[in-house]
């Protein structure tokens, strides 16, 4: 008889039921993944935190606002050529050189690491922080790709360019001084043998075993026919430099008093 | 024949779920490493990006400007070739393709390092502000990694030997108290390395070299 009532239960009715179950289960987990968070959060932390949020999200808006005017310029620059040859082969510089300094997107064959915190669980006498990513983990990755003839990098929504500092804080990592949040996702444009170079190459060797083997830092790799790099789009001006007229090495420089110094 | 009602309650059910997953994955993606920050490294990290946000303001108040000079040079019948140049120079300057002439610090690491103690100092001018980095006479560009174990530093496929000089352009103080300040790399390079002596000092001015590197993308393309 309850064989007989159990067969009469309609798909649609199990399928619900399921559903249902797994969405009590997420509802429970959204709320516990809050509630120890509002217990560990002091006073003086709830605040900080959400000013990291919003100055990331005005860091966001700027960076567009920075890409739609250089955009918007170039537009211009090039309804100003005003036929001159002059300025036409100076604007076709002008994007050559915006190319080469990463002031524009990017598209390729390439490479993407992905770089993820460790899921083995942390000894008691251990630091936790061992188990993280961190700043010299994607700094490495950075380098070796570099070494293996990546010719574009970016870390998820962030362009590596000459300016581009890798950092911690805490253990955060911190790039172009935009917060990017695990896992980090690092993407080169590169020669078909890129990948073959990068786990041939010592550094990147030494970094699996001293990260991957031995903490567990999870590195996958995804070789791709097309990777999309952003475009940097932060400041480009010189304060405190100025391009020479005519270019060249200066070997001796004036030199001021010793601001620092550490002598063993 | 399953009735609409059964369906249109699956098909919400199923949306709530989705929506929840993403939620639950973007909750604990994003805020989970701040949530696991120290006051103190909040306050570092709110410093880190108001500094680059301000960076960002002035740039989009010196983007305007310039597109309104363009604008008015346009609207004149004028060509905007000198506003192109300076720009072009700027561009170029600040990515190294060109020389790059002023003030700074000169750092000189005398004794045997590694590489990544070079790209340990490097990323820490950068962080500092710094607008253009050389090694000896090798600028500094993207792609440019100081490698090797100590003795055999190579730097765009040249050797580096000790004394390794490091020049910067910034605000000095600026660099040189970063370099400098406790726990940073120095103090970081002086306890790996106590047979090493690091020295900073100010730059009245310097003439940082253009890269020899061609930075032009070969296989990527823009991406429309």
């Amino acid at each position: 008889m309850w064989l007989a009532r159990a067969r009469s239960i309609a798909g649609w009715q199990v399928t619900l039921g399921a559903a249902l179950f797994v969405l009590g289960f997420l509802i429970a987990a959204q709320l516990a993944s809050e509630g120890p968070r509002i217990r560990i959060t002091s006073q003086e932390r709830t605040p900080l935190v959400s000013t990291v949020l919003d100055l990331q999200k005005q860091q966001d808006g700027l960076k567009q606002q920075v890409l739609d005017l250089r955009a918007s310029i170039a537009d211009l620059d090039a309804a100003g050529e005003g036929g001159t040859a002059v300025a036409q082969q100076l604007n076709d510089r002008l994007e050559q050189a915006q190319e080469a300094a990463g002031l524009v997107a990017l598209a390729g064959p390439g490479l993407v690491i992905r770089l993820s915190d460790s899921g083995v669980p942390v000894p008691a006498d251990a630091d936790e922080r061992d188990y993280l990513v961190s700043g010299a983990d994607v700094r490495t990755v950075v380098e070796e790709l570099w070494l293996a003839g990546a010719e574009a990098v970016a870390v998820n929504s962030e362009r590596v360019t000459v300016a581009t500092a890798i950092i911690d804080i805490g253990g955060s990592v911190l790039v172009n001084s935009a917060y990017l949040a695990p896992p980090y996702q690092v993407s080169a444009i590169g020669p078909s043998d890129m990948f073959d170079r990068l786990t041939q190459a010592v550094g990147f060797v030494d970094f699996i075993r001293s990260r991957a083997e031995t903490y567990g830092i999870g590195v996958d790799y995804a070789v791709l026919d097309e990777v999309d790099l952003p475009a940097y789009a932060g400041s480009v001006t010189l304060r405190y430099g100025f391009v020479e007229a005519s270019p060249g090495p200066d070997a001796t420089p004036t030199l001021g008093p010793p601001l620092g110094s550490q002598v063993p | 024949m399953r009735r609409p009602s059964s369906l249109l309650a699956v098909a919400s059910v199923l949306f709530l779920l989705g929506f929840l997953v993403v939620v639950q994955l973007r909750t604990q993606s994003a805020d989970q490493g701040l949530a696991a920050l120290s006051v103190q490294d909040l306050t570092e990290l709110v410093a880190n990006v108001t500094a680059r946000n301000n960076e960002l303001r002035d740039e989009v108040g010196k983007l305007e400007q310039q597109r309104s000079a363009i604008a008015q040079a346009v609207e004149r019948g004028d060509t905007s070739a000198l506003q192109i140049r300076s720009d072009l120079n700027r561009i170029q300057g600040w990515s190294g393709a060109a020389a790059v002439t002023g003030t700074g610090v000169q750092i000189n690491i005398v004794g045997s390092v590694p590489g990544d103690a070079i790209e340990l100092l490097l990323n820490e001018l950068r962080n500092a502000g710094a607008e253009g980095i050389a090694i000896a006479d090798i600028r500094v560009v993207a792609g440019v990694v100081a490698s090797g174990p100590e003795g055999e530093v190579t730097v765009a496929g040249r050797l580096v030997a000790s004394p390794v000089v490091l020049t910067a352009i910034g605000q000095s103080q600026t660099l040189a108290g970063s370099l400098t300040r406790a726990g940073g790399p120095i103090a970081q390079l002086a306890a790996r390395y106590p047979d090493v002596t690091i020295t900073v000092a100010a730059v009245d001015r310097i003439t940082l070299p253009a890269t020899e590197r061609s930075l032009a993308p070969v296989l990527g393309h823009p991406r429309l």
